[in-house]
């Protein structure tokens, strides 16, 4: 016969928390800010194949620290949402604060009722226009969804490297600093990080309907310069 | 529409088509063609840079329902794809082409090969095709970034698909583009002679077939005409074509209709 044990909510809950912390805390940070003309994503990531920043749509960018195949899943479900929504009613109507929404309630579901709460934090950066704003959704592994104007840090050390790039970001810079402060909070006053081992994407407008790109080896290293 | 999330054992990839299917998005083939404008003449040209496709304007049924059809759409930067058959289901077709190839590049971090493209059409062919025979025939061609080459694909009705090394053409209009094509293709065409010939093709195939329309010089309506070469998907200005249609059809006006001999 198997005995069930009584664990208060409380405890559950912070049991969970704790695990889905201590998860996200294994895996290197990442920074979302916006500049002058649009919005930086920049993560540290030793792999160049496996990344933490993706195109959603065309204005709409993802990012994901934590476990890989958690939040890669995530990723991909957020771009067949995106695709369906506007093949089913128009590009202009693929909104980021919906998907934010459905991240939220996912996360929250399987927070509360999953085998195990996700050991993922995520972003879902939107460049605006005339109809949308420029938002960061910031969505945490229990589904609290936070929108910033500003800039967003993922990640276990999330604290520490907010308080650092905040002392730099207090106006929008160009994308040449901003990336700079990214980059010098992430690695923090007593390391450095190599160019291999970041992976940069922006949300600009180029005059194209896409405007995510993802930025090369050389492209980083040109603006770090 | 909820977010799709998926099991490992059955989850889409990153086929949009696939994902539509399961998902319910897109519509089945229905029984309609007999009522929808269709009739068309696309023709592609293989010339040393590239490809050049020519496409006539005009969505037939029993009577001219649009002279401002637009047949031939890039599916992205470095692939055209263009339609013949049921408008509806063909600019449905051309929809799910462009989104399917967007789709894979962003699931994957990758462009799927342009041979990788032509495949992945052959079912949506068959599917569309099977319940109804050719509802939409599509064309397709692109450049080739892998091999530096511009290359054509054709398809029939079962959805089969094979690759022409020199022209090819869609739409009740083909045996007269055809017959210009087979007489005026040359392996060393340049630009210039592959847009020529191309313009001569669907002249030939507007001024013989009563659902493909020819230039109209009434409303200043001209046939498409597009290359596709390393610098991508460019669109011939409206007045370019014109010139060239004009140019046409001056000759034939002086010699009276014929084509007087030669092919020009």
């Amino acid at each position: 016969m198997t005995n069930y044990f009584y664990v208060s909510p409380e405890q559950l809950t912070k049991d969970r928390a704790e695990f889905a912390q201590k998860g996200i805390a294994r895996g290197r940070s990442l920074v979302a800010a916006l500049y002058d003309e649009g919005v930086l994503l920049v993560a540290e990531n030793p792999s160049a194949s496996l990344n933490k920043i993706s195109e959603i749509y065309d204005r709409i960018a993802f990012a994901g620290v934590g476990k890989y195949n958690e939040f890669d899943r995530l990723r991909e479900a957020g771009i067949r949402w995106a695709d369906g929504t506007g093949f089913t009613y128009s590009r202009e109507d693929v909104d980021a604060r919906a998907l934010a929404n459905y991240y939220a309630q996912h996360l929250g579901d399987m927070f509360t009722e999953g085998q195990k709460p996700l050991e993922v934090e995520i972003l879902v950066a939107q460049l605006g226009n005339k109809i949308r704003p420029t938002k960061l959704y910031r969505i945490a592994y229990e589904g609290t969804i936070s929108d910033e104007s500003r800039f967003a840090v993922l990640g276990g050390d999330a604290e520490t490297i907010r308080g650092r790039f905040a002392a730099t970001e207090e106006v929008i810079h160009p994308l040449r600093e901003t990336l700079k402060n990214a980059v010098s909070a992430l690695a923090g006053p007593e390391r450095s990080i190599e160019t291999s081992e970041l992976e940069v994407g922006i949300l600009e407008d180029r005059g194209a309907r896409r405007t995510f790109l993802r930025l090369n080896d050389e492209q980083v290293s040109e603006l770090l310069r | 529409m909820g977010l799709p999330l998926y099991d490992a054992h059955n989850d889409p990839g990153p086929s949009f088509f696939q994902y539509a299917q399961s998902a319910g998005l897109s519509t089945t083939s229905s029984p309609t063609a007999a009522f929808s404008a269709h009739a068309t003449t696309v023709i592609a040209v293989r010339y040393d840079q590239g490809v050049v496709m020519v496409g006539d304007r005009q969505a037939t049924g029993n009577y001219i329902a649009s002279r401002d059809v637009r047949k031939i759409e890039p599916a992205d930067r470095f692939t055209a794809i263009a339609i013949s058959g049921t408008a509806a289901r063909g600019i449905e077709f051309i929809l799910m082409a462009q989104l399917s190839f967007e789709h894979y590049e962003k699931m994957t971090d990758s462009a799927l090969s342009l041979e990788g493209k032509a495949n992945y059409l052959s079912p949506i062919v068959q599917r569309n095709n099977l319940t109804t025979p050719l509802i939409v025939v599509p064309l397709l061609a692109g450049w080739d970034p892998s091999h530096q080459v511009g290359r054509i694909f054709e398809y029939d009705g079962a959805g089969g698909c094979y690759e022409r090394f020199d022209f090819a053409t869609i739409g009740s209009g083909t045996p007269f583009a055809e017959s210009a094509l087979r007489l005026g293709y040359r392996t060393d065409l340049d630009r210039e002679a592959a847009l020529e010939l191309g313009a001569l093709a669907l002249y030939e195939a507007g001024d013989n077939d009563p659902s493909t329309g020819g230039p109209d010089f009434v409303r200043n309506i001209y046939p498409m005409m597009v290359t596709i070469t390393s610098e991508g998907f460019q669109e011939l200005s409206s007045d370019d074509v014109a010139a060239r249609f004009h140019a046409i059809n001056d000759r034939r006006t002086q010699s009276g209709g014929v084509a007087g001999g030669t092919l020009r």
